[in-house]
Formats: structure tokens, sequence, C-alpha cells
């Protein structure tokens, strides 16, 4: 449920890609207007009314417009004159082509914050390069490591890099908002969805031991993934009694609390484990009496179990049980909205909470053109037979 | 006065935090011109072993050194643009320079539990009294209320919680092949950014600081609301994918010339998949049974054989090029490592920059990934600071300490560069000990 914060502040959301659509929902989490502004035929998204939709226009108004008719550029130049942010995820020189680029919208808006939001970022070989989830997190560095050695590299369910790439987007957005607020002056953002993923903190960290020393880190068995394969019988994901728990001990010094977890700590003691490079060269067999521990219990049990004794261990949820978990519950992350197609569903919340704040009311993903008159007349002051004639030449 | 673009000239952070979350927000602060000071102990370092073996690849040439906090990959590489600060903040003394500093800084970025801050007496209520504008972020896994709220947590976990691990891996396999992600830690560090500039924004409008509770879980289930409404809406579920899509017939990674090389594309018109299959064989071109997305989502596993065929032979570069150059969504599979640090296009960009750090030497470390154009030609990349580096410049020309007073402090080990025995054992190790 959306904060009012920002509430000052307007966005032109001229996305047509997830990440973009997805930067400007945030900022809309947190109060500023985003005017979705979208071409008269509708987000290509729009017509299935698909889950992915829904999930990245809630809070918005729409405003339908085609940019490339004279009308409709005039329209937004006017929009852009009162407005804080635009987004854009066209392909880089587009926006340039039709007229709009940010030195064109930087003569009426000098304060504008512009950001781009592409694959490959503005400039580069790579710049035109067209991609999907797949292909662009493939690019990234974070997904040949992903799976087994013997297969093929796997990635992230989520849209990972897309999501990431516009979350990064809106944390530079508010920072220039915050210059422009205290300088008073605008900026051009450029977010490359590939250099995000490519510098995200694991990627970064897992390159740098081959930048000081030439090593570099490969897909491997999960058991041996961090520390360099010690206590590799307790690292990974286990099937247990109901389900799937995953685990990740912290090195050696975890050797007794998986023991005392088991309530077996007379195993520390036990000569075939007491030291690392035995737990090593014996982890089958203490695989097998972790499992069997293992099937004894229900994954709510072992989460509670492995927080009493200080282990890092966490049941692996399906989504219908992440609805029903006493803790996002609790804090009330789930909001039901009413949808015309579908009836009532769950959408997921803020990505962080202002304490003492209060919430507004999060609205649905708004219909086709939904805010166009309202917005065209009201805030812009044009006619109703002006509206008319564009609506006849298809402009609106 | 400041003559720097950079969006967060002037605001000064402290950073309490280890491993990934709280280190990479602080970074990327830091990265947009905040004065970022991390505060450590020689207590207890988050800077690897303090007696690591030779030949460990975490270091300079495999060399660990004499000082190896100082020259640690993760570390060093997850810390850039930040001032170091050692204090120990179980002493009077050392929680007084904290409160000082805290009294003329705007942001506490802190990582630790919010029961270790109580017992410091550094909560936010304590500090929001010494300075009424502080933002002080918070970031526990699943958030400062409710029945986890004393949980503690990694990214594997949340990342087991938020419903994404049941979702990952391979879809012919069970989940216990999946590989361990931490992902949801990343997405931390960026919501955290976004929570503090946005607190930052608050501020000056109203003059007020603010609390952050940011619960990891949710700051990464934010990235998922298409998935949970999938659940909901589609009346079967959601079901694993793997590399493949419903709206992309053929979508996946297929195997190239070379060692673990693997190419991704993605096919979505029935014209591109007549382009791709020009270059297979022409024989596939309109071939019926493979004329529509739904028929090649039916053969999906005997195109992947076909598609395989023909890229094992060939290079993946050159097929991402073939492919992008008639409009189909391609790209390389580049490892973290050698791939990424050798890919054109990243360094036509200049995403590494050369950086010379008297700990390690001169090497090229992945840089900055936010451009702002107004400041384009400010990008900064310091090294990451060595343990207690800038003790002096905060002490003495920040907050005024004296000569005296500042080795005073080192003598009683509330500051020092050199860590203490038993430093390297982690948190739980000390938690349990505090028990």
């Amino acid at each position: 449920m959306p904060y009012d914060i920002l509430n000052k502040y307007t966005v032109l959301d001229l996305s047509n890609r997830l990440a973009g659509s997805f930067c400007a929902k945030l900022l809309s989490q947190y109060g500023c207007r985003v005017i979705k502004v979208e071409p008269p035929e509708g987000d290509p998204e729009r017509s299935q009314n698909t889950p992915m939709f829904l999930h990245l226009n809630t809070g918005k108004e729409s405003l339908s417009l085609d940019l490339k008719k004279p009308n409709g550029k005039e329209i937004l130049k006017k929009l852009v004159n009162s407005a804080d942010i635009l987004i854009e995820t066209f392909k880089p020189d587009y926006m340039k082509s039709i007229g709009l680029s940010y030195d064109d919208l930087c003569e009426i808006n000098p304060s504008l914050i512009m950001t781009s939001i592409t694959p490959f970022g503005q400039s580069g070989p790579n710049k035109d390069f067209d991609y999907t989830e797949l292909t662009i997190f493939s690019m990234s560095g974070g997904m040949h490591r992903e799976g087994l050695p013997e297969n093929y590299p796997i990635r992230y369910a989520a849209e990972a890099s897309q999501h990431y790439a516009g979350n990064t987007a809106a944390a530079a957005i508010t920072s220039a908002l915050f210059k422009k607020i205290t300088r008073k002056q605008g900026d051009w953002i450029d977010i490359s969805i590939q250099e995000c993923f490519a510098g995200h903190p694991h990627q970064i960290a897992l390159r740098a031991p081959f930048i000081y020393s030439g090593v570099s880190d490969e897909r491997m068995n999960p058991r041996f993934m961090l520390n360099n394969g010690s206590e590799p019988y307790a690292v990974g994901t286990f099937k247990c009694k109901d389900g799937f728990v995953s685990f990740l001990p912290l090195g050696a010094r975890m050797w007794p609390l998986v023991a005392k977890l088991m309530e077996q700590e007379d195993l520390v003691t036990d000569s075939r484990f007491d030291t690392p490079q035995k737990r090593f060269d014996n982890r089958h067999e203490l695989e097998s009496l972790f499992q069997k521990w293992l099937n004894t219990k229900t994954k709510e049990e072992i989460f509670k179990i492995t927080q009493n004794v200080g282990l890092p261990g966490a049941p692996v949820l399906e989504i219908k049980e992440v609805f029903e978990n006493e803790q996002f519950k609790y804090r009330e992350f789930f909001t039901t909205l009413e949808d015309d197609d579908y009836g009532k569903l769950k959408y997921p919340g803020d990505p962080f909470r202002f304490v003492g704040k209060e919430f507004q009311n999060l609205t649905n993903s708004p219909k086709l053109g939904a805010h166009t008159r309202e917005i065209l007349s009201t805030e812009l002051s044009i006619s109703e037979s002006d509206i008319e004639k564009l609506k006849d030449s298809n402009t609106i | 006065m400041t003559t720097s673009n950079l969006p967060l000239t002037g605001i000064r952070v402290l950073e309490l935090s280890e491993i990934w979350a709280g280190p990479y927000c602080g970074c990327l602060l830091g990265d947009m011109g905040a004065e970022v000071i991390k505060v450590e102990s020689i207590q207890r370092i988050a800077r690897g072993p303090l007696n690591p073996p030779e030949g460990a690849a975490q270091y300079p040439d495999a060399h660990p050194s004499d000082e190896p906090w100082n020259r640690f990959a993760i570390f060093n590489a997850t810390n850039r643009n930040k001032k170091g600060l050692t204090l120990d903040l179980k002493t009077a003394n050392g929680r007084e320079a904290f409160k000082k500093l805290a009294a003329v800084s705007d942001i506490i970025l802190c990582n630790y539990a919010r029961s270790v801050m109580e017992n410091f007496q550094l909560s936010y209520e304590e500090i929001h009294e010494i300075n009424p504008a502080i933002i002080y972020m918070l970031m526990p896994g699943y958030g400062s209320t409710g029945p986890y709220k004393d949980y503690r947590s990694m990214g594997m976990a949340v990342d087991a919680v938020s419903g994404h691990t049941f979702q990952r891996g391979y879809p012919e396999l069970e989940q216990s092949s999946n590989s361990v992600v931490h992902h949801p830690d990343a997405v931390a560090a960026i919501n955290g950014t976004f929570a503090l500039t946005t607190a930052l924004i608050q501020r000056e409008n109203t003059g007020k600081g603010q609390l952050i509770d940011l619960s990891q879980a949710e700051s990464f289930m934010t990235h998922m609301g298409n998935m949970y409404l999938e659940e909901q809406i589609n009346e079967s579920g959601i079901k694993r994918k793997g590399n493949r899509n419903t709206e992309y017939a053929p979508q996946g990674v297929y195997k190239c010339l070379g060692d673990d090389k693997w190419i991704s594309m993605s096919i979505l018109t029935d014209q591109q998949w007549n382009l791709l299959a020009e270059l297979i064989d022409p024989n596939l071109v309109n071939n019926e049974k493979y004329d529509n997305k739904t028929k090649r989502l039916d053969n999906h596993d005997e195109l992947d054989i076909i598609i395989a065929n023909w890229t094992s032979k060939l290079d993946n570069y050159d097929v991402m090029n073939q492919l992008q150059a008639i409009g189909i969504p391609a790209g390389a599979v580049l490892n973290c490592g050698p791939d990424t640090y050798d890919d054109p296009h990243l360094n036509a960009r200049e995403f590494f920059q050369i950086i010379e750090d008297p700990n390690t030497g001169i090497y090229p470390l992945s840089g900055p990934v936010i451009r702002f154009q107004n400041s384009s030609d400010e990008i900064i990349h310091n090294p990451a600071p060595s343990l207690g580096e800038h003790n002096e410049y905060i002490l003495k020309d920040i907050l005024g300490y004296s000569d005296i007073e500042i080795k005073e402090m080192e003598e009683l080990e509330i500051i020092g560069t050199t860590p203490l025995l038993g430093s390297d054992m982690g948190g739980s190790r000390r938690l349990e000990s505090e028990k």
C-alpha cells in the first residue's frame, strides 16, 4: 500500500518494457503521480490482461497518445513542461528520431530527470541489440554459474535482471530528484540492464578473485558452493518430510551447530567427523545422517529449530504457501484488489516501510486511456472540440 | 563549497554492515557522491580470515601477504568509494565517538540486528535525540515487526521463503539440485539506496528524519508480483519453466564451440523462426511441424536438438552477432570472470576501471553502474579503505579530537588498524559467546 512521500512529483512513464514499467510502479508506491503514456492501441501486454501487465501497472494513470503524430508530440511536450521525471525504454536514438531527445526536452524543462533503461545502455557496439529476459540475463555474468556442472546454465525464475535494473533506476531517480530539489538541476540517467547485473554485488565479488589471481567461478555441485566445499554435507536444498529446505552453514565453526540441530552432539567428537578434512572425506555418510534427520521433520519445524540453534536454514515455500505465511500475514504485506476479469487478486506490497507514515490505498491498473480526457482538458486546457479532433485523428 | 555534480555530494553516511546487502548499498551511495564512512572494529572483521593459506585465490596473485584483511577480494570489490573507521562500540568512548559522528551525519545504514544496536545504546530513538533529522535504516531478513522479527537470515533463506527457490531450477529435476542463490541481498542493497534517497527528499521537504524498516524478503518479493498473480490467475497455478517461456518458442541456451560456451536465444514470431530455420537448414523453413508457436512449443525438445546441432559447431559471439543482425534476440552466456571481463561491449562502455590500491597494487575493477549525464566526467572509483584507514581524518578533522585523545583510544584498542586475534571468527560465534 503506497505512501504519499513523493506526492509532489510527476512521472511520465513512456516504457514499453518491464524494467521501465517496474521503475515507474515503484515510484508510484512512494507517492509519485505516474502517467502511463501508451500508444492508442495500448501497451502490448494489456490486450491479454496478463499477470505481468497487472503487476507492473497498479497505481498509474493512463494517457493514450501517439508520439509519432505532431499533435501527440506537442501534447507530450506540454506534459514535460510540468513533469519532474520521464522514463523511457525505447532503443537508443529513437527518442531523438521523433524529436524528443533529452536535449529537446531539456529546452522545455531544464530540470527534467530523463531516465533511459535499455539492455546495453546508450552507447557501445551492442546498443541496438534486441533482448528478452533470458538473453540479457545470460550476458550479465550471473547465469553461467547457475545449475549443475554437467547440465546447461539456467536462469532465475523471476525476471530478475529487468526487475533489478528497474529498481536500480528508481534509486537513481530519487537520488537525481534530491539533486533537483537542492540544486535545481536535472539530469539524464543511462541505465544498462547488462551493467546493472554485471555490477551486481555477487558478480563483482566473484569476478574480483579472477582479476586478482586468475581463478574463475564455475557451475558446481550445490553442496560445494561457497566456502570452497567446506562442510558440504549440509549446503544447498534438501528434501524433508513435507517438501524442501535450504541450508547454508558458514564454514567449519557451524559443524557443532549442525550436530546440535540433529540432536546428535556426540558426533562432534566422533573420530569420523572431528576435523573439516574428515567431514569432507566422509561427507556422504554425514549427508545421509543429515538426510535421515530431515526426513523426520517438516519444513516449518526445521525453520524454527534452525533459528533456535543459530543456523541459516529456511523452508522452500511454494507460492501458495507464501500467501499463508504467518510473517507476511502479520505485516499485511499482500493487498487485495478486485479485478474485473479475475475477481480478488493479492498483490505484493512495498519494498520498504517508512515507520510511522500512513499508507494510501493501492489502485488497480488503469483502463487504456482512462485519464486522457481529464489530463487534456483540466491540466492542459485543451478544448472539448480539439479533444474530439485528436480522437478522430487517432492521436489519442 | 563543493563543485561536484554528483547527486549525493555533501551527504554523510555511517555504514554498519557486512557481506552483501549493506556494503553494496554503501557502494551505491558512495558512487553517487555521498561520503560513506564504514564503521568497523578491530575486535571483529568481515575481511576474510586472519591467516589464510598461501595460494588462496581471494588475494592478489594468490598471495595474502602480511595484511590479508586489506587484500581480500570480496571485501575490496564491495566496498569501493568509502572511508574506513574502526570503533569498539562496546566501550563508552567508542559509543561517544559514534554519537558525535552521528550528530554530524545524515544517514545511518545498518545491517546488524536491531538488538545489536539496542545493546550498544545506539538505537534510532537514541540517535534521534541527538540528531532529529537523522535517517536511520535497519534491513533485517523479514522486517522489524511480526513473528520473524528477530530471525537471522541470509539471501538464500529469503530466496526460499519468498517462493523463488521453489520456482527455480531444472523443471525435469527436483529442487534439491538447485544452486544456492543470494540475489535477495542485492535487491535489498538497491532498495536500501532507493529508501534512503527517498527519505532525503522527505527531509528536504519537512525537515524531519526517518526510521526505515526494510524487510529483505518483502524487498525481493516486489520483483515477483507477476509470479504471485500467475499463481492466482492460472487455474493450474504457476509452473516451473526453466529457461523456457510460453511466449517464446523456441527459447533456451544451446552449447557452442569451446569449453562450457553457450548461446541463449528467444524466438517470438513465425517470421523470426523462419529466419533462424534458414540459417540452420533451408528445409526447415515453412516446415509444417514447426510453422506456428503452438507447434513449436509442442515440439520444443526436438527443436532444441536441431538448434544445438547447429550451434555446437559455432562460436557463441558469432551466433549472437548473426542472429542479432536479423532481429533475433540472442546473447552469449558469459561467465562472471573472463567472459564479462573481456566483453567488447562492457569494455567500450568503460565498465572496468584501473584502480591503484596501495594494499593490492594496480587492478582493473568493476565500476559504478548508474550513469548521470551531467556528472559523467566525475565517475569516482576509489579503492576500498584499509582497516581504520581514515581514523585520524574522521576523529581529528571531522570531530576535533586531539592527537593525545586519539593516541589514548589506540592504546585502549578502541580504534586501530590491525585486527585482534579471533576477530575473524564472525558474527555467529560472537553472538553465541555474548548469550
